[in-house]
């Protein structure tokens, strides 16, 4: 008898799988840096959505268009639920609390750079990834609808009201000058 | 005034971050891999139902196959006929990796990872020979390699022990025996074969 063999994962599945990294992973990545503080939160973001895609890969659709859809809905949808957790938002709060200490004594840029980004903070998960696909990266109001699954009324109201709270955020703030 | 959208655009981190290099796409692929091979057996996906295409060419091989082997047994009695298989040994992971090649195992749904360079081929063999498996049911195949075979394998193998040593009769794996020791001169190949296929991989390594 040959000694074993552990690796048991389908060919067909594991060939999808490193797919979908090769082909998704730069957009996703980008996606979720610019919906959480960090780079490292955002590298836990895209393995996390990955690792869903890992655990149903029969659910990931074939066509590559709606294989990038799924993977953002999962992604905007881990980071909401994530927002949702208490704990999380505690966290939040505080860093959101404590960060024009540390950004005091920095830079006027740095500190309007920080104070827009707070901003987008306070924008719920669903409601960023909007604001952020259509200003930063471009996406028409449809092509948003469709990754989203919703409708462009919808997105045209999430970005309607983002870009309120995000000014006011930013007025209130001063880093609207 | 800016607008939202200019101070967005300044304020965005993705301006002043480096560009990402592969490790982190690597990493995360070999992670989502692993995770995926740890999931209990699914039933048949959906984008497999959803291909009857398949499932008919699938058929189709099948008959060929059976056809293949009818003729190929057609003298009966137990005399095999000599047919060439191509043989060819290969380095192989139990994880992917870049540049390595997913490939099933045959008989099971176990996968391995193919490096590109193969180590030995049937002109690297000079004898081979069926051999009954010494723990178990089944039977296996002594292959013995000629000298550059021997020392294409001992360069191979030395740094390759614990890892799988993917054994390919017409690019197909056959087995993925996890390597315990180097190999040069002569290896076991024990793949549990019944006494018919040990004899085909035998007879048909020597066919150049």
């Amino acid at each position: 008898m040959a000694d074993v063999v552990p690796a048991m994962l389908p060919m067909e599945a594991a060939e999808r799988l490193s797919a979908l990294v090769d082909l998704h992973y730069e957009r996703l990545y980008r996606l979720a840096r610019r919906l959480v503080p960090g780079s490292d939160d955002a590298r836990d973001l895209v393995q996390e959505t990955f690792l869903k895609a890992a655990r149903s890969v029969a659910a990931v659709p074939l066509d590559a268009g709606a294989a990038e859809a799924w993977l953002v809905r999962v992604l905007v949808n881990i980071r909401r639920d994530e927002w949702r957790k208490a704990e999380v938002r505690s966290r939040y709060d505080e860093a959101v609390r404590l960060s024009p200490q540390v950004a005091g004594g920095q830079e006027a840029a740095l500190v309007a750079r920080a104070t827009v980004w707070r901003g987008l903070d306070t924008l719920a998960p669903r409601r960023r990834a909007i604001v952020v696909m259509h200003e930063l990266e471009g996406l028409p109001i449809a092509a948003i609808a469709a990754l989203l699954g919703i409708t462009a009324i919808t997105v045209r109201w999430h970005l309607s009201v983002g870009r309120r709270e995000l000014a006011r955020f930013l007025e209130g703030h001063g880093g609207r000058q | 005034m800016k607008t939202v959208s200019d101070l967005l655009r300044d304020a965005d981190p993705l301006r002043d971050e480096p560009a990402r290099g592969n490790e982190e796409r690597n990493r995360i692929r070999a992670l989502v891999l692993e995770a995926a091979a740890s999931q209990p057996p699914r039933r048949a996906s959906p984008w497999q139902r959803r291909r009857p295409a398949l499932l008919i060419v699938a058929a189709m091989l099948a008959i060929l196959a059976i056809a293949a082997i009818t003729r190929f047994w057609s003298g009966g009695g137990t005399t095999l006929h000599a047919a060439a298989v191509r043989f060819e040994v290969r380095l192989a992971e139990n994880a992917f990796a870049p540049g390595l090649r997913p490939a099933r195992i045959v008989g099971s749904d176990g996968v391995v990872y193919l490096h590109a360079e193969t180590v030995v081929t049937n002109d690297d063999i000079l004898r081979s020979t069926v051999v009954a498996n010494g723990n178990g049911p089944g039977f296996g195949v002594a292959v013995t390699f000629t000298t550059a075979g021997a020392a294409k394998m001992a360069r191979a193998t030395a740094s390759h022990l614990n890892a799988p040593l993917a054994l390919l009769v017409d690019d197909q794996v056959i087995a993925a025996p996890t390597l315990r020791s180097p190999i040069s001169e002569s290896a076991i190949v024990s793949g549990n074969f019944t006494k018919p296929e040990a004899e085909r991989i035998a007879e048909g390594m020597q066919v150049r």
